[in-house]
């Protein structure tokens, strides 16, 4: 081991892990978003358009998608840029498996609470904002820091498009000094951290909502 | 049903799912627009050194020093793309760049679907063993033995054809690309790596505590060139030009000093792919 190897590394891995931080962050926002308007759409009339967002992009890999938006789209005279290709796959991708914890969640506060609430003459927008989100989100919470983390690991296919983030830049160091062991070592640290920084912020949230 | 199984091939070959539909818009000539634009876009995995790879984050080696004196000399700016080498073929077909100027092995499938510039560099196929390994000294010791190289590279395929003239076979590992296959040499799950001598040589003088090439090479004679669109010959023209120039007025000779600490004179005309 050659620890001078990874100290040399160490200022562009970080450099790279911001560009990991900031598509993965807008990634999850992102899938965030359509992930609740998906829930939404599958409680609707049109839950089999729902449904066929979320077989596609939870049934196709993510490489197989970055590779169609990016090498695809331009074929039928769609060019998109290298980042927000990679922002859009993320997010498309991590939107249905956010909508299906969201629809997950959802179902899971007894159906007789709902019931009662409309019994007692509340209003839509009360029931869901006193009824089901305050206990969809406690129920939600585990499993979305859990996508959230897989999403953060996922972007490292993000360089099939172009996008340098952390694994990419790992590889590209590694291969220009010949000291794979000691370059990897620190990207997996590296991602580490950034996990337990995602999981350390879900356990205080948490907290918050119990 | 030819036309079917010709795209079969090409998605199996790993080409690209971007290949199977016609091209729908095309620009006619990518020379005029590269001269329009006054850019020159050029995509790479910068991973290959000493062609291409990062030093301290900036780009640097053979195909870059050629590029620069190229693009000056045809009077544009030059943009440098770094992509994993999968995406950077899909990509020259899908018109995300201009031209792939990570060194590309001529051989006879390959000229089918790309136009090639005249050669850069030359890549035989060689040998690199541990530096302490002293049951190797020539190639032809390598029968009975385990060899790694980069899966369907040019060198990898040489190899093959040069273990079916020994008495005892070489077991061939493939590896997605070569630093794999360096890592596990340096770790013993590996005889000797399978790659150009130019790569090899470079690596061995960056680490010779751990590396050591096998001399003489053992491959035929094979050159490594940039590729374009198949339609773009007149961009390959005008830069087979430059380096043909490059070539006569010692330009060529200064890199190759430079990186490889020898020169060698390189064909004016792309040659009949020996593979």
């Amino acid at each position: 081991m050659a620890f001078q190897a990874a100290a040399d590394a160490l200022p562009y891995l970080l450099r790279a892990a911001g560009t990991t931080i900031w598509v993965s962050a807008a990634g999850m926002a992102l899938g965030q978003v359509l992930g609740a308007a998906v829930c939404l759409i599958r409680r609707s009339r049109f839950k089999r358009a729902g449904a066929l967002y979320v077989s596609f992009f939870r049934g196709v890999p993510l490489l197989v998608q970055l590779l169609l938006v990016y090498y695809f789209l331009p074929r039928v005279g769609i060019d998109v840029p290298p980042l927000v290709a990679a922002i859009g796959t993320l997010g498309l991708a991590s939107g249905a498996y956010v909508s299906e914890i969201f629809r997950g969640a959802l179902r899971a506060v007894p159906a007789g609470q709902v019931e009662a609430a409309v019994t007692l003459g509340f209003p839509v927008g009360a029931i869901w904002r006193r009824v089901l989100l305050p206990q969809a989100a406690r129920i939600a919470l585990p499993s979305l820091v859990n996508e959230l983390i897989l999403l953060l690991k996922a972007s490292s296919l993000i360089s099939t498009v172009g996008v340098t983030e952390l694994t990419r830049a790992s590889h590209s160091y590694a291969a220009a000094t010949y000291r794979p062991l000691e370059i990897y070592a620190c990207a997996g640290l590296i991602y580490l951290a950034m996990s337990l920084v995602l999981a350390g912020a879900g356990q205080f949230a948490e907290r918050r909502v119990a | 049903m030819p036309t079917f199984l010709a795209t079969r091939r090409r998605l199996l070959a790993g080409a690209g799912v971007a290949a199977v539909l016609p091209r729908l818009a095309w620009a006619a000539d990518t020379l005029a627009d590269v001269k329009a634009r006054g850019e020159l876009v050029c995509a790479t995995e910068m991973e290959f050194a000493p062609f291409d790879f990062l030093v301290n984050d900036v780009y640097t080696g053979v195909d870059r020093d050629l590029m620069d004196a190229i693009a000056a000399d045809i009077g544009v700016k030059v943009k440098y793309l770094d992509l994993p080498w999968t995406s950077v073929l899909p990509g020259l077909e899908a018109s995300k760049f201009d031209i792939c100027i990570a060194p590309v092995t001529i051989t006879a499938e390959r000229m089918k679907r790309y136009t090639f510039t005249v050669p850069i560099a030359d890549a035989t196929a060689a040998l690199m063993k541990r530096a302490d390994d002293a049951s190797i000294a020539k190639a032809e010791d390598l029968a009975g033995k385990t060899v790694g190289g980069q899966k369907g590279t040019a060198q990898v395929a040489q190899l093959k054809a040069f273990a079916a003239t020994l008495g005892k076979p070489i077991e061939v590992k493939e590896y997605l690309d070569n630093n794999q296959s360096y890592a596990d040499l340096a770790a013993g799950r590996l005889d000797a790596s399978v790659s150009s001598l130019p790569n090899l040589a470079y690596v061995a003088s960056k680490r010779p505590d751990a590396f050591a090439v096998v001399l003489p090479p053992f491959g035929k004679p094979t050159y490594f060139s940039w590729v374009v669109r198949k339609e773009d010959t007149t961009l390959a023209d005008a830069i087979d030009a430059v380096l043909i120039k490059m070539e006569d007025d010692g330009r060529m000779a200064t890199i190759q000093k430079k990186w490889f600490g020898q020169t060698a004179a390189l064909p004016k005309t792309v040659p009949t792919p020996a593979v």
